[in-house]
């Protein structure tokens, strides 16, 4: 008994201690992540910022000073290229080593290590897609070059220096959440995280859906609801910019391209978000005579911020910026001489190949009137909990052959099922290169020379020098096409079909100095139809654009505030464009007192989209729900996938087409006309927005309607933004969305000195227990800027400078 | 005297050694010097819920509970003190409960030996 009693006095605390020091599901370690020693508490971090620091760190060569300031942006200075991406490294990790893990946990298709087999589908899809296959060859374009592959080893020797000053209390608090410990950075790395702004940027792909349309509609109509030219657009290149090239041979198209398949999913609207505005003006149309260049990226926001601020100074460089955490240098920018930006190009660099296997081995398949054999690629998924997986992924000479069943995973719903997959993103390559020579960049031709190393995701280089040089460039490595190839699922049996070659870098659609005195772009077409070249035939709706060009058609005596309002501005040409149309057919004698109210909210309307705008939140929801009303009867089919006509065909169809059969329902007897469609789905939008707003009034407002949050990277509650009830909405230029817009927003000023202004949702801190976390994004949220401190040498006084980080060689 | 070895060992032995060392505290302290049950079980107890609100507190503070706040929406409970009320019951319970089991581990051992 006796026994008994002492080994049960044993086992329960040892139980105990097993019990709270281990997780289980969701739930973290309870007393592991509460206790004050080691768990959370130790992530909150106090208002009080020692002035200075000494480190000693053995991978330093030679002195390093990393200065912070109030904002908590470092400024570092270094003697060498070595220090100043090792300190880059070190300071990165320092703020945000658990976001740069979990996105390439997340990119690299190692998610289940960390939560286990829920994460399946999203592991598997990331692998299936070539994501580590990519990675792998982008690896060896990085570390063939001398410089980058100095570059990735000095960051990734920096991270890895902060990753072992690491303690179980100071280990940032997702790792305590979700339970798992950091491990050695590896320059792969580097390279996932690069493939994943391809994933994010260059991954859309509608041909499956365009195929579907294809064999449901015949070529004509196809060809009509969806052309290969917008019916309004105001390309990047200026119209009628000359060519001073000439073009290569384009390839012959195959007589017969189109074979069908079908799948079983729903029909999906193409998603708008992702895009991104930038322009420059030179100094004819600025209030200082010097030019002015403004970016802001739009992606899926997310806490810890998708970009980190840094200044990097080293002979022969002094640069100040945005970064990705997980790669080296800066990707949007300044410098002395210097200012450059990004926006995605909608480059056709993806396709899908219908591959005929010889059997159900898959080990064969025919192309070019033989047998050709695939090779196997093996993908194993380690998985928390449980039995490793092994995923066998076959590839042809196009790529992967993503899915041979269809997946359980709506990110996947545009995969063609037994195709193989030909993108960009699998191609060896060296990004880094670019923002190597921008980064050190003086003048037109060090730009010019830069973009020669950039592959993917291709994007509109933008640049504004001191020497009042403005230019443009819709920059990537471009396959040589035949026009449309792509458009449609391609066969994969022919050899007509493949990719023969590319564009020359130099014959990429660019201008310089034009006569406008600005550039801009706003994802729109790159070129007007003159360009010889197909890139792609579809490109981001242009209306921010044709915004953006009025705006400063219109300009004079530009300075960094008027800039600065461009960015936030909420003008939608798309209410321009329809409302003349669509409010004379709304039938007012037939509508109710509050529906009467709606309907002068959106007649006396100004068509901007205000967060106090009552007309703007009714006018998107009509017409989202006129655009189902048209489309929906004809474009959703069961068991076959389709997309809707672009904004752009819809607009046409409204307003040059009136009569058009696609305004007739044809799941009804009747014959519906615009007018009818028109008048359900503003009824509609009046009865949906008071279910779930009450009666129309303050709550209706756009701000409230939209919903515009930050939400943490896991999606985590409680670490995300507050709600902001701010204006913006898709299609203008302050494309703000639900929980995608300006992830940056950057007006820099260049002259004798340069002058950066810039802000993002968020903070430089990726610890939700730090004041820096999310501090700068009221200031972001009101649509204004900070003046960034732009240092010539550490010795430089300021008053912002808040602490001083003194690196030494140990 | 339970009390303070128990907060005083805890304080120092956690800055190097994991959370669950104040088990082995308290079922050490308590399974030598544990004069009655309830004194094993309420001494520890309330030393590691002290010590432990005392040390949340002290971090949390120059933080204005920002963090506390955020953790506190995660779990659902709202108001930050609920967060660091349930570090320092738990940590104390768990204290407690390994007190007890100190004690009684004592009285099972001696019972042994005089028996045998």
């Amino acid at each position: 008994m006796n026994k008994i009693k002492a080994l049960i006095c044993i086992i329960v605390p040892i139980t105990l201690a097993y019990v709270f020091n281990t997780k289980f599901g969701d739930t973290p370690p309870l007393l592991k992540f509460l206790n004050p020693y080691t768990g959370f508490w130790q992530n909150a971090e106090g208002n009080n910022i020692a002035a200075n620091k000494k480190i000693e760190l053995s991978g330093a060569i030679d002195k390093i000073d990393i200065l912070f300031d109030d904002r908590m942006i470092p400024h570092v200075f270094a003697k060498n290229d070595h220090d100043l991406y090792y300190a880059q490294g070190y300071v990165t990790a320092m703020h945000r080593l658990w976001q740069m893990d979990f996105q390439t946990r997340f990119a690299s298709g190692r998610l289940c290590e960390v939560v286990g087999k829920k994460a399946i589908e999203v592991d598997r899809y990331q692998r299936r897609m070539g994501m580590v296959y990519g990675a792998e060859n982008s690896l060896k374009g990085m570390m063939e070059n001398p410089k980058t592959s100095a570059m990735v080893l000095a960051y990734t020797e920096g991270i890895n220096a902060y990753i072992a000053s690491l303690s179980s209390a100071s280990l940032p608090l997702e790792y305590k959440l979700l339970d798992f410990k950091p491990e050695k950075w590896t320059p792969i790395n580097c390279a996932f995280l690069l493939k994943q702004m391809s994933g994010v940027l260059a991954m859309g792909s509608d041909e499956f859906y365009m195929t579907n349309i294809l064999k449901k509609f015949g070529p004509e109509i196809t060809k009509d609801l969806f052309p290969d030219y917008p019916f309004k657009e105001s390309p990047i290149i200026p119209v009628g910019t000359k060519w001073d090239f000439k073009p290569l041979p384009i390839p012959q198209a195959p007589k017969e391209y189109i074979e069908m398949l079908t799948g079983n999913i729903q029909t999906k609207q193409k998603i708008e978000g992702i895009g991104s505005n930038n322009w420059a003006v030179n100094g004819d149309k600025t209030k200082s005579g010097a030019p002015i260049l403004a970016n802001d990226p739009h992606l899926d926001l997310s806490l810890p911020s998708i970009w980190y601020q840094i200044q990097l100074n080293a002979p022969g460089v002094n640069t100040y910026g945005v970064s990705l955490p997980g790669a080296p240098g800066v990707i949007i920018g300044f410098n002395q001489n210097i200012a450059w930006g990004v926006t995605n190009v909608a480059a056709d660099v993806l396709d899908f190949y219908q591959i005929k296997f010889k059997d159900n081995k898959y080990q064969q398949y025919w192309f070019n009137n033989g047998w050709k054999n695939t090779t196997k690629r093996l993908e194993k998924i380690k998985v928390r909990g449980s039995a490793d997986e092994i995923d066998t992924i076959y590839y042809t000479h196009q790529g992967p052959v993503v899915y041979l069943q269809k997946p359980s995973y709506g990110k996947a719903a545009n995969i063609p099922v037994g195709n193989a997959l030909r993108w960009i993103a699998h191609d060896k390559s060296n990004e880094l290169m670019t923002f190597y020579h921008l980064n050190r960049g003086k003048n037109y031709a060090d730009y010019r020379k830069a973009l020669t190393f950039y592959t993917a995701p291709a994007q509109n280089f933008i640049f504004a020098s001191a020497d009042n040089d403005i230019a443009i460039t819709p920059n990537g490595k471009y396959p040589l096409k035949w026009k449309n190839q792509g458009k449609f699922i391609l066969d994969g049996t022919n050899p007509a079909n493949d990719w023969q070659g590319w564009i020359p870098a130099s014959q990429n659609p660019t201008v310089k100095n034009p006569p406008r005195n600005f550039v801009s772009s706003a994802n729109q077409s790159s070129t007007d139809t003159t360009y010889p070249y197909y890139i792609n035939w579809e490109f981001a709706p242009y209306e921010r654009g044709q915004r953006i060009n009025d705006r400063l058609s219109a300009m004079k005596n530009i300075t960094v505030d008027s800039m600065s309002v461009l960015q936030s501005d909420s003008y939608s040409l798309t209410a321009e464009n329809l409302l003349p149309y669509l409010l004379p057919l709304v039938t007012v004698n037939q509508l109710n007192a509050n529906q009467k109210q709606a309907f002068n909210s959106v007649t006396s309307w100004n068509k901007y989209f205000d967060a106090e705008s009552i007309g703007a939140s009714i006018f998107d929801l009509w017409i989202k729900r006129l655009n189902d009303n048209i489309w929906k009867d004809e474009f959703t089919v069961a068991d076959i996938p389709m997309r809707f006509p672009s904004r752009d065909r819809t607009v046409q169809l409204i307003q040059k087409e009136p009569n058009a059969k696609w305004f007739d329902n044809i799941n009804t007897p009747q014959k519906e006309t615009l007018k009818d469609l028109a008048n359900e789905a503003f009824k509609f939008t009046y009865d949906s927005l008071e279910r779930k707003f009450g009666p129309i009034g303050n709550t209706w407002n756009w701000g409230n309607v939209k919903n515009t949050n930050v939400p943490h990277l896991a999606r985590i509650p409680g670490f995300g933004s507050k709600k902001l009830a701010i204006g913006g909405a898709k299609s203008t230029v302050n494309a703000l969305s639900e929980t995608n817009g300006p992830s940056w927003r950057m007006v820099i000023e260049l002259g004798k000195n340069p002058k950066g202004h810039g802000v993002y949702p968020g903070g430089q801190s990726g610890n939700p227990g730090s004041p820096y976390y999310d501090n700068m994004i009221d200031t972001w949220a009101q649509g204004k800027l900070y003046d960034l401190l732009y240092l010539h040498s550490p010795e430089e006084k300021s008053d912002k400078i808040i602490s001083h980080y003194k690196i030494s060689k140990k | 005297m339970v009390f303070l070895i128990i907060i005083i060992a805890s304080f120092l032995l956690q800055m190097v050694l994991p959370w669950w060392l104040v088990i082995v505290i308290s079922f050490a302290t308590c399974g030598i010097l544990g004069k009655t049950a309830k004194i094993s079980f309420w001494h520890p107890f309330f030393a590691i819920l002290c010590l432990w609100i005392g040390m949340a507190l002290l971090k949390s503070i120059p933080n204005q509970h920002i963090l506390a706040t955020r953790i506190a929406e995660m779990l659902k409970v709202q108001f930050w003190p609920l967060v660091l009320l349930i570090t320092g019951l738990l940590g104390g319970l768990v204290a407690g409960i390994s007190g007890f089991c100190g004690y009684h581990f004592r009285k099972a051992m001696i019972n042994l030996k005089t028996k045998a």
